[in-house]
């Protein structure tokens, strides 16, 4: 987390420099005269906490907090206000919103510094409160709440998001031929913002898919378009995301994908597993990028996993990540699980030298039945 | 942190990406690259000798870099890529992209 910035407002040089010597041992310190010069500084750099004195030449601390009672970027900003003794009747007459303490002068200055990393500490939790509540919704809005329940399949997804997380998308759709349409992404970036793109852009892919699949089931075809998307949208500008759709007909077994930089498909057999090799250039990098089909035949028993970087980029012992290979290797054992996505991860995490996943995960598995399998 | 840039000509620069690019500095190199782009640099050459971390936001920094100057025919190379950037150069297949080379001077060569 970056330094604090506390604006000191105060006409006594004494005083002021005092302050900023002590506060400047822990967050970094502005300093104005007067209220106007606040304003000014303000104006500039918006600071974590004020700490101002009230009787001052030009403009005195009420009016400045007044005025920054009265704009919407200013008015959460803490305050404290330093009184003299003489200002007590004034204080107690206008009992002001906004102001979170008044400390008397001559003050104690541990008591002080002790009341401004209180007041910042309730900030800063308030702060990641709210982050963590944006990116939990977040989240939840860019991955459906089921997954289709096709005969002769068995197709589940695991998410979960972590503080560190960031753009990881998942969607299906049904076509007019009950075959499905599947989508796996990462916007790239970390944190909310990352989130924010996903999430706009996820609902510029929802919103054009169904115009896009009346005219063809390619997959390669709609990440073209998707790519050119992000071309022509200013709001999607430097947007780049890694990107895999998958065309899924349960009636013919086939599964035909394009992959557009993503973290490539496992291909699971039990006790095997490959690497599902092709893919292209990653989204919004080139306006014409190309991309190309390629049909996989699902044979009976065989599973296709899909996920994102947080289960690849695990670091291993050695100081390694976890890899393409690895994933393969722990998608190997997890075939014929009762619960093939807990025991991918699991099997992962051993592998590796955490005790638990610190990025989004994202995990998609889909397996055909085998011949002794009840298809209900 | 800083990222140290080498001018080599009125069009190329060269520079030292340092250990990590992630999303902790990648709005700093946003920074020092767009700087030399308003001066006309055309052609960036990336030292990735030393660099042990690139993640999605750093890599996605250089896209940045990349879709600014591509209009204007500008070419980003990767030279002495180490094995950690490798890796997500070859997942994101951006290798199609960016140009690599074993040194630097190398890349120069081809760019000049």
């Amino acid at each position: 987390m970056s330094e604090h910035v506390i604006l000191i407002v105060e006409d006594d040089s004494t005083v002021r420099e005092l302050l900023k010597y002590r506060l400047g041992k822990h967050y970094s310190v502005l300093t104005a005269t007067n209220g106007e010069e606040a304003l000014e500084k303000i104006e500039e750099q918006i600071p974590d906490l004020i700490i101002s004195d009230i009787m001052m030449p030009e403009m005195d601390g009420f009016t400045l907090q007044s005025t920054l009672q009265s704009d919407k970027n200013t008015r959460v900003i803490p305050f404290i206000f330093l009184t003299a003794r003489a200002d007590e009747p004034a204080r107690e007459e206008g009992a002001r919103t906004g102001v979170d303490d008044y400390i008397t002068k001559p003050f104690d200055m541990e008591q002080l510094l002790s009341r401004v990393e209180r007041l910042l500490e309730r900030v800063d939790m308030y702060q990641s409160q709210l982050d963590a509540e944006i990116g939990r919704d977040f989240s939840n809005r860019l991955l459906p709440d089921h997954v289709p329940d096709v005969e002769g399949y068995d197709f589940r997804f695991f998410s979960e998001a972590r503080k560190q997380g960031g753009g990881d998308l998942f969607d299906w759709t049904e076509t007019h031929e009950d075959t499905y349409f599947l989508t796996i992404g990462d916007v790239m970036g970390k944190g909310l913002q990352a989130k924010f793109y996903a999430f706009s852009f996820l609902s510029y892919v929802r919103g054009t898919l169904h115009t896009l699949l009346e005219e063809s089931t390619s997959p390669a075809t709609v990440m073209s378009e998707i790519n050119g998307m992000l071309f022509d949208d200013e709001v999607l500008d430097d947007t780049f995301a890694s990107f895999l759709l998958m065309h899924w007909d349960p009636h013919s077994h086939t599964l035909t994908y394009a992959n557009a930089g993503h973290c490539r498909p496992v291909i699971v057999g039990p006790d095997t597993s490959r690497i599902a090799e092709h893919s292209d250039l990653i989204l919004g990098l080139e306006a014409d990028a190309s991309f190309s089909d390629v049909t996989l035949d699902m044979t009976p028993d065989m599973a296709l996993l899909a996920y994102t970087d947080g289960l690849m980029e695990l670091p291993t012992p050695t100081g390694d990540f976890l890899g393409e290979d690895g994933v393969g290797a722990a998608a190997a054992e997890a075939h014929g699980s009762d619960d093939p996505i807990e025991a991918l991860h699991e099997a992962a995490l051993s592998k590796s030298a955490e005790e638990d996943f610190q990025d989004d995960l994202l995990t998609v598995w889909l397996r055909r039945l085998g011949p002794d399998e009840n298809g209900d | 942190m800083s990222f140290d840039v080498e001018t080599r000509s009125s069009e190329t620069v060269v520079v030292r990406m340092g250990e990590a690019l992630d999303f902790r500095n990648a709005d700093d190199f946003k920074e020092a690259f767009q700087e030399h782009v308003e001066d006309g640099v055309r052609n960036f050459i990336l030292d990735f000798s030393e660099t042990e971390v690139l993640d999605s936001t750093g890599l996605g920094s250089i896209f940045s870099l990349y879709r600014e100057i591509s209009p204007d025919d500008g070419k980003v190379a990767f030279a002495e890529v180490s094995r950690p950037v490798q890796v997500v150069v070859q997942l994101t297949r951006t290798y199609k992209v960016f140009r690599q080379f074993p040194t630097v001077e190398e890349a120069e060569e081809a760019l000049a």
